[in-house]
């Protein structure tokens, strides 16, 4: 009986972590999609640019916490965040004056425009975790390509996105700006 | 005894296994606009009462980005559900590629709403305000008013237009810059041309004072309201009621509620600051509200789609609390 009841045990462990096992390949094959791994960024600033995802990797990483909220409420995260500073990525192409705009879009046809001061990580609307707005920590925003230390996902936005990262955890930034799928920054001239 | 014990955490655990093996259910997504969000947790609930073995997941943004599930993201998606009937047609009777068909082909209006100002017992002013005298208190130099981002909530853009509409209806041109517009920088001007009142709006919306407060969505406007860091909202009054917000009417002639009206709403339009979507452009006219619900013609499960807006429909013609008024 005793016999019996190891192997039953086997048996539900060996179900168990063959499930965990078929979630861990599917977010592998994500990653390897063709969409992810054609991917690339045109930055247009006073120069145009053209970098891969293993371009992004030789810039210095910037990372934090981050945590998104959607129009209706939906919570996006937390997460640990890692990429690249906007502000590096502007500088690499000619900077940004104080006036001017940078245009964040993705081919899924989504645009979003960032002023200066917001490049600077400021002007952003913040929320504690019960969604009560709090007065915003430091932010910076970057173009995340890691994810709680793995490559973003292709339904998480990947292989790049926008996110708004703090030294803080627990802070809730609004998910508008979030752009998924960046593959154009434009830096607009005002 | 220690057979016992294993043969009870066997069955224990044969118990659990068989449970987790079970059929899994149905599942119905459901993405309506984030007004109807607390009436579709009604009609979750009743249909599921109906078909245990479906589950109903609802999941709820902003009506364009409702419509983009299905058109731009690909989602399999089951019943959408927007706050604005004209987005269905625009967006959606067109080929998808993936398929060879319209994205939809037929969508049914269900119910209407109107903007109104909500406001609560800690508002100032809460017990001068009236239907009256709501654009007086507002234009208060210590009132502040909440809206939601045009940008990325239909509440937000008909906002705009409700202010524009006040501008004409009372006679009073200064409503509009008091309210909303002044409190940009620079100002938001209104252009008229051809009878029709425009105003465009920068690319980033961040008011330039503390009078006028911007949020990306209605839940955020109310919960700034709620916590007393704004006095006044405008609002749909379906979501005020649904909230337990107190709420003064507008007329119809500029509460967006009256097909009766619609000629006077479309002398006022709201060009975006920037095409957030490729599939839709900037402009926005002032019409009478209209909810509607469609079936993409890709819904992985037709049939179930179908009687969940059929319940939806039904249940809207019988109302209460935080739904859209039904239409006449």
């Amino acid at each position: 009986m005793l016999l019996f009841c190891a192997f039953t045990l086997v048996l539900l462990m060996s179900v168990t972590f063959s499930g965990c096992a078929s979630k861990g390949k599917e977010v592998s094959l994500r990653v390897n999609d063709p969409a992810i791994k054609d991917w690339q960024l045109t930055l247009n600033g006073t120069r145009e640019k053209i970098l891969k995802i293993d371009d992004l990797r030789r810039f210095p990483v910037a990372s934090g916490h981050c945590y998104a909220v959607s129009t209706t409420g939906i919570r996006f995260g937390p997460y640990l965040c890692a990429g690249v500073d906007i502000r590096e990525l502007i500088t690499d192409v000619g900077g940004m004056g104080p006036a001017d705009q940078v245009w964040i879009s993705a081919p899924d046809g989504y645009l979003w425009v960032f002023d200066a001061e917001q490049i600077e990580g400021k002007g952003f609307v913040t929320f504690n975790a019960d969604l009560k707005e709090i007065p915003s920590p430091p932010l910076r925003i970057i173009l995340m390509y890691e994810q709680d230390g793995k490559p973003v996902s292709y339904d998480d936005g990947g292989p790049a996105r926008i996110a708004i990262v703090s030294d803080t955890a627990g802070v809730i930034t609004e998910g508008s700006a979030w752009v998924k799928w960046v593959d154009k920054i434009e830096i607009k001239k005002k | 005894m220690l057979v016992s014990f294993f043969l009870i955490a066997l069955l224990c655990s044969i118990a659990g296994c068989s449970s987790g093996m079970q059929q899994p259910k149905t599942v119905l997504k459901v993405v309506p606009a984030g007004s109807l969000l607390q009436p579709f947790d009604e009609v979750e609930k009743a249909f599921e009462a109906q078909h245990p073995d479906v589950d109903v997941q609802v999941e709820g943004h902003g009506s364009i980005q409702a419509i983009r599930q299905v058109t731009d993201l690909h989602r399999p998606v089951d019943v959408v559900a927007v706050a604005d009937a004209s987005l269905i047609p625009d967006l959606m009777f067109r080929i998808d590629s993936t398929t060879g068909a319209n994205f939809t082909d037929t969508y049914t209006p269900f119910a209407t709403n109107a903007m109104v100002i909500a406001f609560t017992n800690k508002s100032k002013y809460a017990n001068e305000i009236t239907e009256e005298n709501w654009y007086q208190v507002l234009s208060r130099p210590d009132v502040r008013v909440g809206i939601s981002n045009p940008m990325l909530d239909a509440a937000g853009y008909r906002s705009m237009m409700v202010a524009l509409l006040a501008d004409r209806y009372y006679q009073n041109t200064t409503l509009f810059p008091i309210l909303i517009g002044g409190h940009f920088a620079p100002s938001l001007v209104v252009q008229d041309a051809g009878g029709i009142a425009t105003i465009k709006l920068p690319e980033v919306l961040r008011p330039s004072d503390e009078k006028l407060v911007i949020r990306d969505g209605s839940i955020f406007v109310l919960s700034h309201l709620e916590a007393g860091g704004i006095d006044y909202a405008f609002e749909y009054r379906s979501v005020a009621e649904g909230h337990d917000l107190r709420w003064v009417s507008l007329p119809p002639q500029i509460d967006l509620s009256s097909p009766g009206y619609a000629d006077e709403y479309g002398k006022v339009r709201v060009i975006l600051g920037f095409q957030r979507f490729s599939a839709i452009g900037q402009d926005r006219t002032g019409q009478p509200i209209v909810y509607a619900v469609t079936i993409p013609n890709n819904a992985p499960n037709r049939e179930l789609a179908q009687e969940f807006a059929d319940v939806v429909i039904q249940m809207a013609k019988i109302g209460g609390k935080g739904w859209p008024a039904p239409l006449n």
